[in-house]
């Protein structure tokens, strides 16, 4: 199935390969494939993260569906 | 020894005091909320002649605590008819903490004429009429004072543009960076207009040759706390590398995507240009074109999170925007182009005006039909009528509920009458518990509960959801109103919530720099303080707690894509000031 996956500010060169840049990208991944294992196979397992699914924040043990968006920032704040 | 310096516009004379016994403790926004309680008839017209302005260094102001420059500047406001501390960036701060004034307490009104302030290095200070500077944009007055100073003087200044001298109830108070640029804004609640009735166009203070003050009762151990502090700041992730690597504007992909991004005066919470309009677009862009993306506004700051914006031929427009500008002038009017943002923002800042509230004042503009969401030259247009006597100008320039109320518009996101700023209280609850509550009408930095709802930052809690966000927004609005005092950017909060040696080195800053043994319940203590001041004198200026509450539509118009709307129960918003009556019976106010 596909999912959606957006990176951003500094990791959002990291995938696929560095440089790849700021946009949104599909992304296959079997089914049963929770938020822990895709972050690991990204790899991004060892940073600090905030992480959404769909506009929520996610645990790693969210299971992900097809046409899911998932967002990954570092740990990031201002105002 | 800290002074307090009075000037009575109505009688010209600019006279030194000591800082009474009873303030010692307080610096910044403790002093500016102290004075107002004390000293403004609650009543008073915020523009007479018996509201005062104060212009207030913190604590720590004029030492090299690092961030520890911020500026307060306080009054009764125009906008809200509520105490007002606006908080400001800009090197100021420290050249008042350097000549050893705590304040500057701008009195009555001038008869007639525009005068500035001049402080000189020695100390001395007079009234000067400037008539010729009337009506000048903050930029065109920062090349006239720079003419007016010897050279290689060091000063800085706080000014108003002409939307202060025609005393429109949002303008600005805009304070001089470390090069001089009139881009750092005490922004909200109107005090530029405060300024404007005193006939008060600029202060100017130089502290050329000034060194070694203040003095430290302790200088090994303060030094010893600066190390420790820096230490943490720059070791946590976000006031060590997300702040200096993309600014405030670092805010807007996680904000859109949780949903909270007020699009279109408020009626959806992602807007489809959010990228366009990112922290990491504007980094990109401000690096090819030369602009700088890192920097502090103020000396001291190790955190650097301002930057400058350059336009397309590769030349200084205006700061690098903060997220909220960006915001207001960009997502809630539908406009998805930085380069259109940047010069709405240089004209903000130009005819001194808030950037939040004029952006949220031209979406209410735009819902009326009167111009389309999107229409960047249109949006332009109608702002540089601010300043000047038309209408529109005159309408716009009075807010966002001024705005609504003239040309029929009931969906204002405004409490207080002080526009919200750029995150949607439906979907982060949290931050509409602060709005609702806090002294200051509609206000994020008063306490930032974005950090727990959205940021994982200080803990963790649902933002659609109301549990656990009162007893947040108050801790945060303790913990603000005490950074303020001290002078420290509201921005060290991210690593004070999180390792506790950056607290501890607040509490040892403190300690070693005044000589009186502070610690953690104490610093909080003066949080307390500073909100007991400010919500006495808005109860005795006849708010109720029909005004602490969200816009009516907040509680029936879901807000897409979470489709929710602001479920904190009122009884529980009741509670906010619960500590109010014990702080002060110890101070012995009522």
């Amino acid at each position: 199935m596909q999912i959606e996956l957006a990176l951003f500010a500094k990791l959002s060169a990291r995938y696929p390969v560095p440089g790849s840049g700021r946009e949104p990208r599909p992304l296959e991944i079997e089914d049963g494939t929770r938020v822990g294992a895709l972050v690991e196979r990204i790899g991004l397992a060892a940073e600090p993260r905030i992480t959404f699914v769909n506009g929520r924040h996610a645990a790693d043990d969210r299971l992900l569906a097809e046409g899911d968006r998932l967002a990954i920032f570092p740990p990031i704040a201002g105002g | 020894m800290r002074t307090i310096l009075r000037v009575d516009m109505s009688t010209l004379r600019v006279t030194s005091e000591p800082v009474p016994e009873r303030w010692k403790d307080f610096g910044g926004r403790a002093l500016t909320s102290a004075i107002v309680f004390e000293e403004v008839p609650a009543d008073a017209d915020p523009l007479g002649p018996a509201n005062k302005l104060i212009i207030a260094t913190g604590l720590l102001g004029g030492t090299t605590a690092p961030n520890g420059g911020r500026l307060s500047i306080g009054g009764k406001s125009p906008l809200t008819g509520g105490i007002k501390e606006a908080t400001g960036g800009g090197q100021l701060g420290h050249t008042l903490g350097h000549l050893g004034i705590a304040a500057i307490v701008v009195e009555g009104a001038a008869k007639t004429g525009l005068y500035s302030l001049l402080i000189e290095a020695d100390g001395s200070a007079k009234l000067e009429r400037t008539d010729d500077w009337a009506m000048l944009g903050n930029y065109a007055l920062a090349d006239k004072i720079a003419a007016t100073r010897p050279e290689g003087d060091r000063f800085a200044t706080a000014s108003i543009g002409p939307a202060g001298e025609k005393r429109l109830a949002a303008a600005s108070i805009a304070v001089s960076d470390p090069k001089g640029y009139p881009n750092r804004h005490a922004g909200r609640g109107g005090l530029g207009a405060v300024m404007g009735s005193k006939g008060l166009k600029a202060v100017i203070a130089s502290d050329r040759g000034v060194t070694g003050v203040p003095d430290h009762a302790d200088k090994d151990a303060f030094v010893a706390a600066t190390r420790k502090f820096a230490t943490a700041l720059r070791e946590h992730p976000v006031s060590g590398e997300g702040l200096p690597t993309y600014g405030t504007q670092v805010l807007t992909n996680i904000i859109n995507e949780a949903g909270g991004y007020p699009t279109r005066n408020f009626s959806a919470g992602q807007f489809e240009f959010a990228s366009a309009l990112s922290g990491e677009n504007m980094r990109e862009i401000t690096l090819e074109r030369g602009g700088n993306v890192k920097h502090g506004c103020h000396s001291g700051c190790v955190i650097q999170c301002s930057r400058y914006w350059y336009d397309k031929d590769g030349h200084y427009k205006t700061k690098g925007m903060e997220y909220e500008s960006v915001w207001s002038l960009g997502a809630d009017c539908g406009i998805g182009d930085l380069d259109d943002v940047a010069e709405l923002d240089r004209a903000c800042g130009d005819i001194g005006i808030d950037t939040i509230e004029m952006g949220a004042t031209l979406a209410v503009y735009m819902e009326s039909g009167a111009l389309a969401f999107g229409d960047a030259k249109g949006a332009l247009a109608a702002l540089k009528q601010v300043g000047t006597d038309s209408e529109l100008g005159t309408t716009l320039g009075s807010g966002a509920g001024a705005t609504g109320k003239k040309f029929g518009v009931t969906r204002v996101p405004t409490v207080k009458n002080q526009a919200m700023p750029a995150y949607d209280p439906r979907p982060i609850q949290g931050i509409g518990v602060t709005y609702a509550t806090s002294t200051m009408g509609a206000d994020h930095t008063a306490g930032y509960a974005i950090t727990a709802n959205v940021l994982g930052v200080g803990g963790s809690v649902d933002p659609l959801k109301p549990e656990g966000q009162v007893a947040l927004s108050q801790s945060l609005q303790i913990a603000t109103a005490m950074l303020d005092a001290m002078g420290l950017c509201i921005f060290v909060a991210f690593p004070v919530l999180d390792k506790p040696e950056a607290f501890e080195a607040i509490v040892e800053m403190a300690t070693a720099h005044t000589g009186k043994d502070w610690n953690a319940d104490e610093l909080m203590g003066l949080g307390k303080k500073v909100l007991t001041y400010e919500r006495l004198f808005n109860n005795h200026a006849g708010f109720t707690a029909a005004d602490d509450r969200l816009p009516a539509y907040m509680y029936t118009e879901k807000l897409p894509p979470h489709n929710v709307v602001f479920t904190v129960p009122d009884a529980e918003l009741d509670t906010m000031y619960d500590f109010v009556d014990e702080t002060a019976m110890a101070l012995q106010i009522s």
